[in-house]
């Protein structure tokens, strides 16, 4: 086993193991990677330096220095995805040591697609599914290089590629009908003890500013219809109620009010789909607000939609939103949560607010002189504000006067309270990135909003943002994050920048419109999405599924069986075609092969007949039985002959 | 000579190899993953190598279909010696068949390119004198993954005679009536060339005119005159020592390669057929089928 052959096998081998390990750099000890290299590292130089491949000895010393490895790193526990992925990619190092005869190489293969499997558990993008596709060829390349003779590199990978192309449409066919059951809960592995940033139950001046430049993505929507302009892009998340001058947070009363009665709405209803991206949280941000949804969604009190068993992965929903309604009445629980305060106000706040007729005048003519107070006085919108430690709101309102929405709204519900108006704050996020290409929003972390509610008679909570009578721009317009750097100005998109989009950016939102249709399509694939989609296809049911299963994959291995086996079949053996061509060029010179006449038998008549050409007739008959009779024959062979058939020629003088 | 056989779905066999049913429960593992995980591109990558798994099985099929298998000739063999037997194998069809293998008792791997062939010689050893049949060569193939063993069993009429397995013994011819030369005694040298004629089957392959075939002007026998042996030897079946048939067939197959190999003329009696002195290879062959088939 130390052909040329082998060697190249091996080559083949070792490279495409190491490709499938390569991307693990990021998710397994480093240890434990190095340990791997060495492995892969030495049995490279062992290609050509076999004398130093490890006895059976040092490899069991190797195998006992590989276990203590892997149980120092199972603090984390002896099941599951990391401890799985470290054995697959330790025992592969060792294998790799210890191949000696062909099944070793095939259970070394094997061994590579696990791990490319395991792969697929820390990252599912559509870049790391073409790489796992890429190595999938050259690991078959592998075995189609065993099992042939002579092959070159280029002709293995060729063949590899065109079985993976074939196989290609038969495998679509059995991702979208196999039938989708979720695992019970006891078996999965996933890990929940990742930090994951995004909204927080509370807040406090300043913490939504850790979110403020984060390109993360949150979720995505797709409007089935008609899209809120802008201004009314406002993605609902948890209802700061409660405050003690400083945090805000969520009060305990929140499913009372969804019990009692559901808000009037008005105006276009607008439907989406919404896809969520893993989440710590439960919260699902639908558009303000939500009124139609499907279980598993529920809405508490504060109108705020809820999935209860948080699937901690991608999910999608379906919901429809109104901008415009009217959630009625107030409780009198309601009531005193939305003017809480933790002490009384100070004389200087009491002041403001009856400056701005907050005692003495209709509460939304105290909304709008407060707004116009935030636009009129020496307000800024910026992302590192001054810290406030003590007293936030009132050094807020009256000495730093900078500050981001968590701070216009914690102060203008404050000021609200304090005119014994009912407000709080709500969080979530605001407007989005639309994708031209798909068609969708993106919302990203750096989207994250705080705004104010305010309750007002015959109206119910009416959303009030003071940010935007700081920086409307924040609000109608698209926050560049590029551009948005911590301690510089603000800048907005301009319309005419939109205008001046380059490829680069164009391509950009083409990659992340693939991206989305992936998740969406394929990642996201699951029970109720197979089912969803199977049933407009009118199959609804196992069975069904099953048998349009068999039927479909029938149907593509019978096409494929024509393409593959559908031969035409040459009549006659090309050579001997040929040869009659030679015969019937002799025809002129009365030279004609009777069916008993050996190829021999003719030529010699014909050497007789036109003893000039003797030569060329000899040639001809030589190539002729060589190739229709010969024990050997290469298509070299094959086209001499031709070329001697073809440039034959009859020179008769007695036709002349 | 047999007809030739085409390899059709009717003649082919399929099915996985240990290494196939190995990769089944990969699939099975991978299956697993991607339930616990619920991870969807797990089962993509499944369902691609299960795919894969059933596409191999049109290639391995492919691999051997439309081949036109053929038995070709056969020599004539001393028992114990190996039986050759031609098997042409034509490739009809535009697809390269990049590794086949034939059998008979031990595997030999070929190669086809479009329309082409190649003929493999299949070595079976030989036991007893007598008709030896190929048996079945069986025509295989597990490209391109090594996951399917696609094969076709082809049963040829073909048939090789094997003469009786010399004797170790070197004996002395039998003295016979009519021999009046001394034994072993070698006469070419008295032999006057005097001229070429075209060769024609049974001619020593000694007197072929190796320069003429070389300058490849065919294939000439040198013609001696006077080259008749005086020395003359019969070998009886009776003079042959042994305590059976086959022993003494032995002996006398001995005696016939050792007179044949010494350029003397000898006679043949056996119980059933006596073959008047001669020599040169067709009564050589004569005589050694003659004891090939008693």
């Amino acid at each position: 086993m130390n052909t040329p052959h082998y060697k190249n096998i091996l080559i083949f081998l070792l490279t495409s193991v190491g490709l499938i390990v390569l991307p693990h750099v990021a998710n397994i000890p480093p240890a434990m990677f190095g340990f791997f290299c060495l492995m892969l590292g030495w049995r490279f130089a062992g290609i050509w330096q076999p004398q130093y491949l490890p006895t059976t000895r040092l490899l069991y010393f190797l195998m006992l220095f590989a276990l203590i490895l892997l149980v120092s790193h199972q603090h984390r526990g002896l099941l599951g995805r990391d401890a799985g992925t470290n054995l697959f990619i330790l025992a592969l190092g060792l294998k790799l040591l210890e191949i000696k005869t062909e099944r070793d190489i095939y259970l070394v293969v094997f061994l590579a697609f696990i791990v490319a499997a395991s792969l697929f558990l820390y990252q599912q993008s559509l870049f790391m599914a073409a790489y796992i596709l890429a190595v999938c060829c050259v690991l078959f390349a592998t075995l189609v290089a065993i099992n042939s003779i002579q092959i070159h590199t280029r002709a293995a990978l060729k063949t590899a590629a065109v079985i993976l192309l074939q196989a290609m449409p038969m495998a679509t066919v059995i991702f979208v009908l196999f039938p989708r059951v979720e695992a019970p809960r006891w078996m999965l592995f996933e890990e929940k003890n990742k930090a994951k940033i995004g909204l927080s139950d509370s807040m406090e001046p300043g913490s939504i500013s850790d979110l403020g430049t984060s390109e993360e993505l949150v979720f995505r929507v797709k409007f089935t219809g008609a899209i809120p302009p802008p201004k009314y892009r406002y993605w609902r998340g948890p209802v700061l109620s409660y405050t003690d001058g400083k945090r805000w947070t969520q009060t305990n009363s929140q499913r009372f009010k969804a019990q009692l009665a559901k808000p009037s709405y008005a105006g276009t209803a607008y439907s989406y789909t919404l896809l969520m991206e893993a989440q710590e949280k439960n919260w699902v941000f639908a558009l303000d607000i939500p009124a139609q949804y499907a279980s598993p969604l529920e809405q508490n009190g504060h109108y705020q939609l809820i999935n209860p068993e948080n699937p901690h992965k991608r999910t999608e929903y379906q919901i429809t939103s109104y901008t415009q309604y009217n959630t009625g009445y107030l409780t009198q629980l309601e009531y005193q949560d939305s003017t809480q305060l933790p002490s009384e106000p100070s004389d200087k706040i009491k002041q403001l607010v009856s400056q701005l007729h907050g005692f003495d005048d209709k509460p939304e003519n105290f909304i709008s002189q407060t707004l116009n107070h935030f636009k009129t006085e020496d307000f800024h919108y910026t992302l590192t504000p001054p810290l406030m430690e003590e007293n936030p709101i009132e050094s807020f309102l009256f000495n730093t006067k900078r500050g981001f929405c968590s701070h216009y709204a914690s102060a203008f519900v404050y000021l609200m309270r304090t005119a014994h108006i009912p407000a709080r704050v709500v969080t979530g996020y605001q407007g989005g990135k639309f994708n031209t290409v798909g068609n969708f929003l993106e919302i990203q972390q750096a989207h994250a909003h705080a705004w104010a509610e305010v309750w007002i008679e015959n109206q119910g909570w009416a959303r009030v943002d003071p940010t935007a009578a700081v920086a409307p721009e924040r609000i109608e317009q698209q926050l560049d994050i590029n551009l948005l750097e911590l301690g510089s100005d603000i800048r907005f998109e301009t319309s005419n920048s939109q205008q001046q989009e380059n490829w680069l950016k164009q391509m950009s939102q083409l990659w992340n419109n693939a991206d989305y249709q992936w998740q969406r399509w394929v990642v996201n694939y699951d029970s109720s999405n197979q089912s969803d989609f199977l049933s407009s296809f009118g199959i609804h049911d196992f069975k069904a599924m099953m048998k349009w299963l068999m039927a479909l994959v029938g149907l593509i291995t019978v096409l494929l069986a024509l393409l593959l086996l559908y031969q035409k079949k040459k009549a006659i053996d090309p050579a001997l075609r040929l040869y009659q061509q030679f015969c019937q060029k002799l025809q002129p010179a009365g030279l004609i092969r009777t069916d008993r006449e050996g190829a021999m038998d003719f030529a010699q008549r014909a050497k007789l007949a036109l003893p000039e050409q003797t030569e060329a007739i000899d040639h001809i008959t030589n190539a002729f039985i060589q190739l229709h009779y010969g024990r050997v024959s290469t298509r070299e062979d094959f086209v001499t002959f031709a070329k001697l058939v073809g440039g034959f020629k009859l020179n008769d003088r007695r036709l002349e | 000579m047999d007809d030739a056989i085409i390899l059709t779905h009717r003649r082919i066999f399929i099915l996985p190899t240990q290494r196939g049913w190995a990769m089944l429960l990969l699939m099975v593992i991978l299956l697993l993953i991607a339930f616990v995980y619920n991870n969807n591109l797990t089962y993509l990558l499944t369902f691609l190598i299960a795919s894969v798994f059933f596409i191999t099985i049109l290639h391995t099929f492919k691999s051997l279909a439309g081949l036109v298998v053929q038995a070709g000739q056969t020599q004539a063999v001393f028992a114990g010696e190996a039986a050759g037997f031609d098997i042409h194998i034509h490739n009809p069809n535009a697809n390269e068949r990049p590794h086949c293998q034939i059998k008979l008792t031990k595997p030999q791997s070929f190669t086809l390119k479009p329309y082409s062939k190649t003929t493999q010689t299949l070595y079976s050893l030989t036991q007893k004198r007598g008709w030896h049949s190929v048996g079945t060569v069986t025509v295989f193939s597990t490209y391109p993954l090594g996951l399917f063993y696609a094969w076709s069993p082809l049963r040829f009429n073909s048939q090789t005679l094997v003469y009786p397995k010399p004797s170790p013994l070197e004996l002395p011819f039998p003295d016979s009536p009519s021999a009046d030369s001394e034994q072993g005694l070698s006469h070419k040298g008295t032999d006057d060339f005097y001229g070429l004629q075209e060769y024609q089957a049974g001619d020593s392959i000694k007197h072929i005119h190796w320069k003429a075939f070389a300058k490849g002007q065919g294939l000439y026998s040198k013609q001696y005159s006077g080259a008749k042996n005086s020395a003359e030897v019969w070998l009886h079946y009776d003079d042959a020592i042994g305590h059976d048939t086959e022993q003494r067939l032995s002996q006398l197959c001995r005696w016939v390669v050792d007179a044949e190999r010494a350029d003397i003329r000898y006679g043949l009696v056996l119980p059933t057929v006596k073959l008047p002195p001669d020599c040169g290879s067709a009564h050589y062959r004569q005589c050694l089928e003659a004891l090939a088939l008693l």
